[in-house]
C-alpha cells in the first residue's frame, strides 16, 4: 500500500480547489498556489524515478475497492511506461502553470481548470482500472474544454465544442467496450487490467476481440488523432491557449497511444494483431498526410498541428508493429513529442505574445531580432523532424526498424513512412528559413528577446530533449521492460 | 394499527400539506411559511422512512408492500420533495400563492411515495392518479397565462385518455386472473391476449413517464408552464413511476412473450426522438422536456432487458436523474426559461454557473457524476441481457446530448450580450442552499454508490 500516486494524482486538485476558493482581490495568487503544488508534484515523480526499480514491473501500487459491487477498484500502480508518461505529464503540467504567468482574465478559474486537468492527465497514466481509468479519461475533458472556450482566440466557441463532441463522441463506444469487457471477463467479472490480462490469455474473449478491439480503437484513434478522425485536432491546437496547446500535444494525445499499448495489444491481442495492418495502413496515412497539409500551412501554430498528426502516425506504426524495437520507438516518440512540441507551442506562444500574429508571411528574421527565441524555435525545429543526436531521431528510428522487422507490417509501408520523415525534415527547415531567418519583418522588428523566466521554463525540455537523444537509455532501462511484458503476451498468440 | 405506522412517512406529508393549506391561520405569518412546514415535513417523512425501512410484510390486505426498492423510491422521493419546497421558501415572494404550490407538491409526493409500494392494481391506479393529479394545477398555475392553461389542458387530456386505456388494460388482467393483486397475476394461459392486456396496462405509465409516442404532452406542458412547477413535475413523480413500471414489468414480463420488445421499441424511440429534437430548442423547459423523453428511453432500455440487475440500476437512474433536472429548473426559474436569458450567469452568478454545469455534465453521464454510475449499472444490466445494439445506441446519444445540453452552457458561460435590466430577485439563501444541495447529491450519488447498491441487492452476476 502506498499512497504516493494518489498523492501525484490528486494534490493538484488541492491546489484546485485552494484556487477555486480565493476570493477575487487575491485571484492573483492562484499561479503561485498552482506553481506551488505542481513543483512538488514534480518533486514527486522524480522521487518516485529515482526510487523505481526498472525491472520491479508494477510499483508503488494501491488497490481498494470502491464500489465492490460490481468489482470497481481504486486500483493504481507505474510501469515503466506509466512513469514516463507520468513524468512527461507532470513535467509539462508545471511548465504550463509558469508560461501562464501572465494570465490575466479571471486567472482564479484559468488555474483551477488547469489544476483539474493535471488530476485527470496524471491519472489516466496510472489507473490499473478500467473504470477508473474512464474516470480520469473523461476527467480531461471539461477541463480542456473551457481552456479552448474561455481563454481561447476568435473561433474558441466552435473549437471547444468540437474537441469535446469528437472526444466524447469516441470514449462512449471505449465505455461499451469496457462493460463487454467486464461481462466477457468470466466468473469474477473484474475491470482490473491485469486480471483482463490473465482473462484474456485463458480465452476468456475469443470470438468477440475484434468487436471489442473496435471499440476501443474509435475511443483511442479519436484522441491520438489518427486520420480521418484528426479534424478536431488543428481546430483545438488554433484556438486554444499557449499552456492549453501545450498540453493538447504534449499529453492528451499520448492518452490516446497509451490506452493502445495499456489495453488493447495486452487485453486483445488477437484482433490487435489481425488488425495491424490496417491501423499501420492508417498511420501511414496519418504521416504523409499530415506532413503533406503542413506544407500549405500558413500559421505557424497550425504547422505544428499538423505535424503533430504526422508525429502521432510514428507512434501508431510502431505500435502496431507489435515488436519491442517498434514499441519502444512508440513510447519515446510520445516523450519525445511531448517535449518537442511542448518546446514548438511555448515558442511559438512568446512570438505570438510579442508580435500578435502567427501568421508566416508576416514574421520573418527572428534570428536577427531575437537571437536566443529564434535560435530555440530552430533548435526544437530540428528536434522535431527527427535530428539525430535530439529526441525525435530515437523515437522514430526504433518505430522504423520495429515496423521493418515486423511480421504484421508489410515492407512498403515502412518504407512510405520513412519518406515522411524526409518531408518533416523539408516543412519544418522551410518554416525555420522563413521565419527565423532573413530580414526582420515589420511585427518583429521591434520586439525584446527571451526573458528570464521563459528561459526558465524551456531549460528543462531543451535538457531533456538532449539527454534523451543523446543517452537513449535513460529512457528506455525504464520503458524497455514494460515494453516486453506486452511483446510476450503478443507474441503468445497467432 | 402496526399497518398505520408503516406508512407513517406518507400520513406525515398529508400532514403537512393540510396544515400548509391552512398555513395562513398559524400563528406566524408570512408568505413562505407554508413551504417551510412543507419542507420540514418531507425531510421528516424522509428520515422516518429510512428509519422504518424495508419490510416484506404485506399491508392492508394484499395492497401494500415496501421492499427496499419502494423505500428507496419513497425516501427520494420525500428528499426531493423537501429540497423542493426549501427552494420554493426561498423564492416564495416571486412564485405567489406558495401554501398553493405546497400543498400540491405534497399530495403529489404523497401518491408518488404510496405508489412504489403499491402490490395492487387498484391501488397502483389510485396512487397514480393522486401522484398526477396536482400537477395538473401545477402546470397551469398561473391562471393569467392561456399558454400555460393550454399545455395543462392537453396534459390533462392525454393524461385521462391513457388513464383510461391503462384501466381497460386492468380490466383484463383482472378477468384473466380474478384478482386485482400484483402477485397473483396470471396471463400465461390467454396468448396474445395477455400481451395486449399487459401492453394497455403499461401505456398509463409510460405516457406519465413521457415515454415516446405518448410524450406530445410533455413540451407543450412545459413550456406552458412556470418553471418552477416544471422543477417538480419533470423529475420527482418519475421515481414512483418507474419503480410502478418495474413491478407490473417483473410480474408481466415473465409471463407475457414480446411485452420486453416492446419495451425495446418504446426505448429506441424515445432516445431517437426525445434526442433529436431537442437539439435547436431555444426554450430551457422545451429542451429538457425532450431531453427527459430521451432518458426516459434509457430507463426502458433497461428494463426492457428484463433482469433485476436492471431494475434496479433504473430506479437509481431515475433518481440520478431527477436530481440534476429538477436544479436545472430552479435556476431556470430564478434566469428566466430562454436560452438568451442563461446569457452571461457565468459573470452575474458564477457559483450557479458552475453547479449548473455540473448538473448538465451529469445528465450527459460524465464521471464520476451520478448520471454516469446510473447509467454505468443500467447500461451494464441490458447488455448483460444481450441488448448489444441498443445499448452501443444509447451511448452513442449520451454523446450526441452533450451538443444540446452544451447550448446551455455555452450561454451561461461564454454569452456576453449584457441583460435587460431585470427586477431585483427576491431568492434568499433557502433557495441557493436547496441547489447546493442538489450539487453535492449529483456528486455524491455517484462516488459513494457502493452502498446503495448494497442495500438495493444489485448484481450484477
Amino acid at each position: 500500500m502506498s499512497y504516493l500516486l494518489t498523492t501525484i494524482v490528486f494534490l493538484p486538485l488541492a491546489a484546485a480547489v485552494i484556487c477555486a476558493m480565493l476570493p477575487k482581490d487575491l485571484a492573483g495568487a492562484a499561479k503561485w498556489v498552482a506553481a506551488t503544488v505542481m513543483a512538488f508534484d514534480v518533486t514527486l515523480v522524480g522521487w518516485l524515478l529515482a526510487t523505481f526499480d526498472v525491472r520491479g514491473g508494477v510499483q508503488a501500487v494501491v488497490d481498494i475497492p470502491w464500489v465492490p459491487q460490481i468489482a470497481i477498484r481504486y486500483h493504481l500502480g507505474a510501469d515503466g511506461i506509466s512513469l514516463a508518461m507520468l513524468a512527461l505529464s507532470a513535467l509539462l503540467g508545471l511548465i504550463a502553470v509558469v508560461a501562464s504567468w501572465k494570465m490575466d482574465k479571471s486567472p482564479g478559474t484559468y488555474f483551477v481548470m488547469l489544476m483539474l486537468l493535471q488530476v485527470g492527465m496524471n491519472g489516466v497514466f496510472v489507473a490499473l482500472d478500467l473504470v477508473l481509468f474512464y474516470v480520469f479519461w473523461e476527467l480531461v475533458l471539461v477541463p480542456m474544454y473551457f481552456l479552448i472556450a474561455m481563454w481561447g482566440g476568435e473561433r474558441r466557441s466552435y473549437a471547444s465544442l468540437k474537441f469535446f463532441l469528437y472526444t466524447l463522441a469516441g470514449s462512449v463506444f471505449m465505455l461499451v467496450g469496457i462493460i463487454a469487457l467486464y461481462l466477457y471477463s468470466g466468473p469474477n467479472n473484474t475491470f482490473d487490467i491485469a486480471e483482463l490480462v490473465r482473462a484474456s490469455a485463458g480465452g476468456a474473449f475469443n470470438g468477440i476481440q475484434g468487436w471489442l478491439f473496435l471499440a476501443f480503437f474509435l475511443g483511442f484513434a479519436v484522441k491520438v488523432p489518427i486520420w480521418p478522425l484528426h479534424t478536431w485536432l488543428p481546430d483545438a491546437h488554433v484556438e486554444a491557449p499557449t499552456a492549453a496547446s501545450v498540453l493538447l500535444a504534449g499529453v492528451l494525445l499520448k492518452m490516446g497511444t497509451y490506452g493502445f499499448i495499456r489495453i488493447a495489444l495486452p487485453i486483445l491481442p488477437v484482433a490487435a494483431k489481425a488488425w495491424a495492418p490496417w491501423i499501420a495502413a492508417l498511420a501511414v496515412i496519418s504521416i504523409v498526410y499530415g506532413a503533406s497539409v503542413a506544407f500549405a500551412q500558413t500559421d505557424v501554430k497550425k504547422l505544428i498541428a499538423y505535424s503533430s498528426v504526422s508525429h502521432m502516425g510514428f507512434v501508431m506504426l510502431g505500435i502496431a508493429s507489435g515488436t519491442a524495437a517498434g514499441l519502444d520507438g512508440a513510447v519515446a516518440v510520445m516523450v519525445s513529442h511531448g517535449l518537442v512540441t511542448g518546446l514548438l507551442f511555448l515558442m511559438v506562444g512568446m512570438v505570438y505574445e510579442r508580435t500578435h500574429t502567427r501568421q508566416i508571411a508576416e514574421l520573418s528574421g527572428l534570428s536577427s531580432q531575437v537571437p536566443a527565441i529564434g535560435g530555440i524555435l530552430a533548435f526544437a525545429s530540428f528536434a522535431s523532424l527527427g535530428l539525430p543526436g535530439l529526441s525525435g531521431f530515437v523515437g522514430e528510428f526504433l518505430s522504423l526498424l520495429g515496423s521493418w522487422q515486423s511480421t504484421l507490417v508489410p515492407h512498403w509501408m515502412t518504407v512510405v513512412a520513412a519518406v515522411g520523415v524526409m518531408l518533416a525534415a523539408a516543412y519544418m527547415l522551410w518554416m525555420v528559413q522563413r521565419v527565423v531567418l532573413g530580414e526582420a519583418s515589420e511585427a518583429v522588428s521591434r520586439i525584446s528577446d527571451i526573458t528570464a523566466r521563459e528561459v526558465a521554463y524551456v531549460l528543462p525540455l531543451i535538457g531533456l530533449t538532449v539527454l534523451v537523444g543523446v543517452y537513449w537509455n535513460s529512457l528506455l532501462r525504464f520503458v524497455d521492460p514494460a515494453v516486453q511484458g506486452i511483446v510476450t503476451i503478443l507474441a503468445r498468440v497467432v | 394499527m402496526r399497518s398505520y405506522l408503516l406508512i407513517a412517512p406518507e400520513l406525515v406529508m398529508l400532514a403537512s400539506a393540510l396544515l400548509a393549506m391552512f398555513a395562513d391561520v398559524l400563528p406566524v405569518r408570512g408568505r413562505r411559511v407554508a413551504a417551510w412546514i412543507g419542507a420540514a415535513g418531507a425531510a421528516a417523512a424522509l428520515v422516518i422512512a429510512l428509519a422504518v425501512g424495508p419490510g416484506s410484510v404485506t399491508l392492508f390486505g394484499s395492497m401494500l408492500r415496501f421492499d427496499s426498492l419502494a423505500v428507496f423510491a419513497r425516501a427520494a422521493t420525500a428528499g426531493l420533495t423537501s429540497v423542493y419546497l426549501l427552494w420554493l421558501a426561498g423564492n416564495g415572494a416571486s412564485v405567489g400563492r406558495t401554501r398553493e404550490a405546497t400543498t400540491l407538491a405534497l399530495l403529489a409526493a404523497m401518491g408518488a411515495m404510496l405508489m412504489s409500494g403499491a402490490r395492487d392494481l387498484v391501488l397502483l391506479f389510485l396512487t397514480m392518479e393522486a401522484a398526477t393529479m396536482p400537477a395538473y394545477v401545477l402546470i397551469g398555475f398561473d391562471r393569467g397565462d392561456e399558454r400555460g392553461l393550454e399545455g395543462a389542458l392537453k396534459y390533462f387530456l392525454l393524461s385521462m385518455v391513457t388513464s383510461l386505456v391503462m384501466l381497460y388494460g386492468m380490466a383484463f388482467l383482472f378477468g384473466m386472473s380474478g384478482t386485482t393483486s400484483l402477485d397473483g397475476l396470471r396471463v400465461t394461459a390467454f396468448g396474445s391476449l395477455g400481451l395486449i392486456a399487459a401492453v394497455l396496462t403499461i401505456v398509463g405509465l409510460l405516457a406519465k413517464l413521457a415515454a415516446a409516442p405518448f410524450h406530445y404532452w410533455s413540451p407543450d406542458a412545459y413550456a406552458g408552464a412556470p418553471a418552477f412547477s416544471v422543477a417538480f413535475v419533470s423529475s420527482v413523480p418519475k421515481i414512483a413511476g418507474v419503480v410502478a413500471l418495474v413491478r407490473v414489468v417483473g410480474v408481466l414480463g415473465p409471463q407475457v412473450r414480446g411485452l420486453t420488445d416492446v419495451m425495446l421499441t418504446v426505448a429506441v424511440a424515445s432516445m431517437v426522438i426525445g434526442n433529436f429534437a431537442a437539439f435547436g430548442q431555444k426554450d430551457v423547459r422545451r429542451l429538457m422536456a425532450y431531453s427527459g423523453v430521451a432518458h426516459v428511453g434509457y430507463l426502458l432500455l433497461a428494463l426492457a432487458g428484463g433482469t433485476e440487475a436492471g431494475s434496479i440500476g433504473a430506479v437509481l437512474y431515475a433518481v440520478a436523474y431527477a436530481v440534476p433536472s429538477m436544479a436545472i429548473m430552479f435556476v431556470v426559474a430564478e434566469e428566466g426559461p430562454t436560452l438568451d436569458d442563461m446569457d452571461g450567469l457565468l459573470s452575474r452568478r458564477p457559483l450557479a454557473a458552475w453547479a449548473m454545469l455540473v448538473f448538465l455534465l451529469s445528465l450527459v453521464g460524465v464521471p464520476p457524476l451520478a448520471g454516469f454510475f446510473g447509467k454505468l449499472y443500467m447500461f451494464s444490466a441490458a447488455l448483460d441481457a444481450g441488448l448489444v445494439w441498443p445499448v452501443v445506441l444509447a451511448f452513442a446519444f449520451s454523446a450526441v446530448s452533450a451538443g444540446y445540453y452544451f447550448g446551455i452552457v455555452r450561454s451561461a458561460f461564454l454569452g456576453q450580450r449584457p441583460r435587460a435590466v431585470r427586477v431585483r430577485s427576491t431568492r434568499n439563501r433557502a433557495a441557493d442552499v436547496a441547489i447546493a444541495i442538489c450539487l453535492l447529491a449529483t456528486v455524491l450519488l455517484g462516488l459513494l454508490a457502493g452502498p446503495m447498491l448494497s442495500v438495493l441487492g444489485y448484481a450484477l452476476r
